[in-house]
C-alpha cells in the first residue's frame, strides 16, 4: 500500500480514536438517512451503565426501522467513559458532524456538563436518559443546559427527599447511616437526600466506586447503631455493600436510589442479602413496561434477558427523537422546535412534555420499589 | 474523625485488615517476582488477577455446575470444589503469566530494546485482556455462588473469626512460606535468585535464562491466581475492571515492602491492609487513598527502596 495512503489511514484511525466516535452501521449516506448520536460510557469502568442504555436506543431504533420508514435513522456512538475530561474531547467531534440532528445522552451528569459548550455552540439538541444533577436544568446555575438540554428522568431534587422518605417509612426510631460512592451522581443524590432527615443521620461515608472491601464501613455502621442504611451509588457496589452488611450482622433497612434499580443488584447480592431492600427511581424496569413480545425481541436483539437501569428512559428518549423524525424533522433547528413544543408518549403510557429548562413538566414520578423473593418489585410512588 | 469506632471495632478492623493484606500479598508476589528477575513492572498482573477471578467462577459454575442460587456445600464436596477452583485459577493465571512473558517481554528482551518498550507492551496486553473480558461479559459483574457457608469460629474482642477470613489468612501463610522456601532452598529457586542478581553471570553458569524468566512469570501467576480465588470466595463477585484497584493496592504493597523482595511484600501487604481499614474507619473511606499514598511517599522519602528494600537481600528473588 502506498505510504501516503497508509499514513492517511493511520491519521484517520487515530482521529477516530481520539474523538471516540464510530458509526454503528455503514456510513454510506443514502438519501433520507439521518443520524442520532448516542453518548455514554461504552468502555472503561462505567461501561455497564452505557452499554445497558445503548440496548434501549438500539431496540427503539430496530422497532422504528422495521416499519420501513421514509426517513431511515442510524446511530453514531460516542464513548465518553462517563468522565468529564473525556466528554470534553468527544463532544466537539459529534457537534461538528452536521448529519447528526440529535443526541441521546450523555448518560452522566459530569460528562453532560463538560459536553454542553460544544453542543450549545452548534445547537445540537440533547435528551439525557440518566443525568440527574439538578444544576443542568436550574435556570440560576452558572452552567445549565438551556436551551438545548432536556432529560426524561426526575432530577435529584425530587429523588433525594423521596428516597429519604421511603427509607425510614415505618421504622421505629430511625437512625440513618448515609453512604455515597463519591461519583457526581452518588454525591449529588446524597446531598439532596440528607437535608430532610438531617437529625436522624448518625454517620456518613464516601466509599469510592469499585471498592471491593466494605468491612470498615460495616464496622462504622455497627458502631453507630444505625438501623437504616441509605446508599447512593450504583448496583454492582450496592450488591457488594449489602452483602458485607448482612455478613457483618447488620439486620436493618437497606435503601438506595435509581443507580441500584436493576435486577443485577439482587442477583449479585445473593439469595437473601438484598431481600427487603428499598429502592427508588425515576426509571421503571423495562421488563415491567414492555410487552412480552417486545421483551422477546429485545432479548433476541441484545442477547440480554434482564435489561439494566435506564433502558426504559433511553428507549423513551430515542422514541421522542423518532416521533419528531416521523413528522419529517431532519435538521437540528427543526428538532429543537419539535422537542420544545411537542408532547410525547412514554412506553408506560405517560405523557412527556418538557418545560423551558428541559425537565419534564409536572416532574417525572419517583417510583418506590422493593426486593421481594429476589425480584425488584414496584410498590408505589415514593 | 471518628475515633469512637475504635472502642468496639479495633480488633475487628485489625483482623479484616490482615485478611485483606494477605490478598494483597499474593497479588504483589506477581509484581515482585517479575521485578526481581527482569527489573520491570509487570503491569499486566492486575489483569491476570482479573482473569483468575473469572476462572474461579468458571470452575465453580461452569465446570462443577454449581448454580448461583445453590445451597452452600458441605464435607468432601465443599473441599473438592474449593481445591479444584483454587488449582484451576492458579494454573490459568500461571499459564497466562507465561503467555504475557512470551508476548510482551521475550522478543523485546531478545532484541535488546529499551525497557520502556516492555512496559508499554505489558500495558497493551493488560488493556487487551481488560477490554476482551468486558466485551465477553457485556460489562456485567459475575457472581460466584456462596458455596462456603460463612459460619464463625467465634468472636474475640469484637473480631469475628469467620471461616472465609480464617481460610484466607491460613492459606495465605502456607502459600507465602512455601514460595519463600522454594525460592531460598530449591535448585530452581536458586536459579531465579541468581538471574535476579546478574543475568550475564547466570548465563555463563549455564542457567537457561528464558526458562527461568518463564518460570518466574508462572510462579507470579500462580500466587496471583490464588489471590483471585480467595478474593472471589470472600467477596463472591467479580467484573472486568476488578483488577485495577486490587492491582494498584498490590503494586503499592510491593513498593512499600521493597519491590523485588518477597518478605518485604509480606510485611507491605499486612501494613497496607491494616492501614486501609483504620484510615477508612477513622477518617472516612474518602480519605483512604490519601492516607495510604501519603504514607507511601513518606516511607519512600525515608527508605527509597521500601521498608525492607535492602534489609533482606538473601530472600530477594
Amino acid at each position: 500500500m502506498n505510504k501516503k495512503i497508509q499514513r492517511s489511514l493511520a491519521v484517520v484511525s487515530a482521529a477516530a480514536l481520539v474523538f471516540g466516535v464510530s458509526a454503528v452501521t455503514s456510513a454510506t449516506a443514502a438519501p433520507k438517512t439521518v443520524y442520532l448520536a448516542f453518548q455514554a460510557p461504552l468502555t472503561g469502568s462505567n461501561a455497564l451503565t452505557g452499554q445497558d442504555e445503548l440496548t434501549g436506543a438500539k431496540f427503539a431504533l430496530s422497532e422504528y426501522n422495521a416499519t420501513n420508514p421514509a426517513i431511515k435513522v442510524e446511530l453514531v456512538l460516542a464513548d465518553d467513559q462517563g468522565l468529564a475530561e473525556v466528554a470534553a474531547v468527544v463532544a466537539p467531534g459529534i457537534a461538528a458532524n452536521k448529519k447528526i440532528i440529535g443526541l441521546i445522552g450523555p448518560a452522566f451528569s459530569g460528562a453532560t456538563q463538560a459536553s454542553l459548550p460544544a453542543y450549545k455552540a452548534t445547537g445540537l439538541p440533547m435528551i439525557s436518559m440518566s443525568a440527574t444533577r439538578v444544576s443542568l436544568t436550574d435556570k440560576k446555575a452558572p452552567v445549565n443546559g438551556f436551551p438545548i438540554f432536556k432529560r426524561v428522568v426526575a432530577n435529584d431534587k425530587f429523588q433525594g427527599p423521596a428516597l429519604a422518605r421511603y427509607a425510614i417509612k415505618g421504622v421505629t426510631s430511625p437512625a440513618v447511616y448515609l453512604v455515597d460512592d463519591k461519583t457526581a451522581y452518588g454525591k449529588g443524590l446524597a446531598d439532596y437526600t440528607a437535608p430532610s432527615i438531617k437529625s436522624l443521620i448518625k454517620g456518613t461515608d464516601s466509599v469510592p466506586e469499585n471498592t471491593s472491601d466494605y468491612t470498615s464501613v460495616v464496622a462504622k455502621v455497627k458502631a453507630s447503631g444505625a438501623n437504616v442504611v441509605i446508599y447512593c451509588g450504583y448496583a454492582p457496589d450496592a450488591a457488594k455493600f449489602v452483602k458485607a452488611l448482612r455478613d457483618g450482622g447488620y439486620t436493618g433497612i437497606f435503601a438506595a436510589g435509581d443507580g441500584v434499580l436493576k435486577q443485577t443488584f439482587p442477583n449479585n447480592a445473593g439469595n437473601t442479602a438484598a431481600e427487603g431492600a428499598r429502592l427508588t427511581a425515576a426509571d421503571v424496569p423495562f421488563e415491567d413496561v414492555a410487552t412480552p413480545a417486545q421483551m422477546v425481541a429485545y432479548t433476541k436483539l441484545t442477547g440480554i434477558k434482564i435489561p439494566g437501569t435506564y433502558v426504559t428512559s433511553t428507549y423513551n428518549a430515542t422514541n421522542i427523537y423518532l416521533a419528531c423524525i416521523k413528522q419529517g424533522v431532519i435538521t437540528r433547528p427543526g428538532m429543537q422546535n419539535c422537542l420544545t413544543a411537542g408532547s410525547f408518549k412514554g412506553i408506560a403510557g405517560d405523557t412527556i412534555k418538557f418545560d423551558r429548562y428541559g425537565d419534564i413538566i409536572g416532574g417525572a414520578a419517583v417510583g418506590a420499589f422493593t426486593v421481594k423473593a429476589g425480584r425488584i418489585t414496584y410498590v408505589a410512588v415514593a | 474523625m471518628n475515633l469512637q469506632v475504635l472502642e468496639s471495632q479495633f480488633w475487628s478492623l485489625c483482623l479484616q485488615g490482615i485478611a485483606l493484606g494477605f490478598i494483597y500479598v499474593l497479588i504483589s508476589l506477581g509484581y515482585t517476582m517479575v521485578y526481581g528477575v527482569l527489573r520491570l513492572i509487570n503491569f499486566a498482573n492486575s489483569e491476570v488477577f482479573m482473569v483468575g477471578t473469572f476462572a474461579t467462577v468458571v470452575a465453580q459454575v461452569g465446570i462443577l455446575q454449581n448454580q448461583t442460587d445453590s445451597q452452600s456445600l458441605h464435607g468432601f464436596r465443599l473441599i473438592y470444589t474449593l481445591v479444584f477452583a483454587l488449582l484451576f485459577s492458579m494454573l490459568i493465571c500461571g499459564f497466562l503469566g507465561i503467555l504475557v512473558e512470551l508476548v510482551a517481554y521475550r522478543r523485546l528482551r531478545a532484541l535488546g530494546t529499551n525497557r520502556l518498550a516492555s512496559l508499554i507492551s505489558a500495558i497493551a496486553v493488560s488493556i487487551v485482556l481488560l477490554e476482551t473480558t468486558r466485551i465477553v461479559t457485556f460489562s456485567r459483574p459475575q457472581t460466584s455462588p456462596r458455596l462456603l457457608d460463612k459460619w464463625s469460629f467465634g468472636e474475640v474482642a469484637g473480631a469475628n473469626f469467620r471461616i472465609d477470613t480464617v481460610m484466607v489468612i491460613v492459606s495465605g501463610i502456607i502459600i507465602f512460606f512455601t514460595l519463600d522456601r522454594f525460592v531460598t532452598k530449591t535448585r530452581l529457586g536458586k536459579a531465579i535468585r541468581a538471574v535476579s542478581m546478574s543475568e550475564e553471570i547466570s548465563k555463563l553458569m549455564g542457567i537457561n535464562l528464558n526458562r527461568v524468566v518463564s518460570l518466574t512469570f508462572f510462579i507470579g501467576g500462580l500466587t496471583t491466581g490464588a489471590a483471585a480465588f480467595f478474593y472471589t470466595t470472600v467477596y463472591e463477585t467479580t467484573q472486568f475492571n476488578v483488577g485495577f484497584n486490587l492491582g494498584l493496592a498490590a503494586f503499592t504493597t510491593a513498593v512499600l515492602g521493597g519491590i523485588g523482595n518477597l518478605r518485604g511484600a509480606f510485611y507491605g501487604g499486612m501494613f497496607l491492609g491494616v492501614l486501609e481499614q483504620f484510615a477508612s474507619a477513622i477518617l472516612g473511606s474518602q480519605w483512604k487513598s490519601v492516607t495510604v499514598f501519603t504514607v507511601l511517599v513518606l516511607v519512600l522519602l525515608l527508605k527509597p527502596n521500601g521498608i525492607f528494600g535492602e534489609a533482606v537481600q538473601q530472600t530477594r528473588t
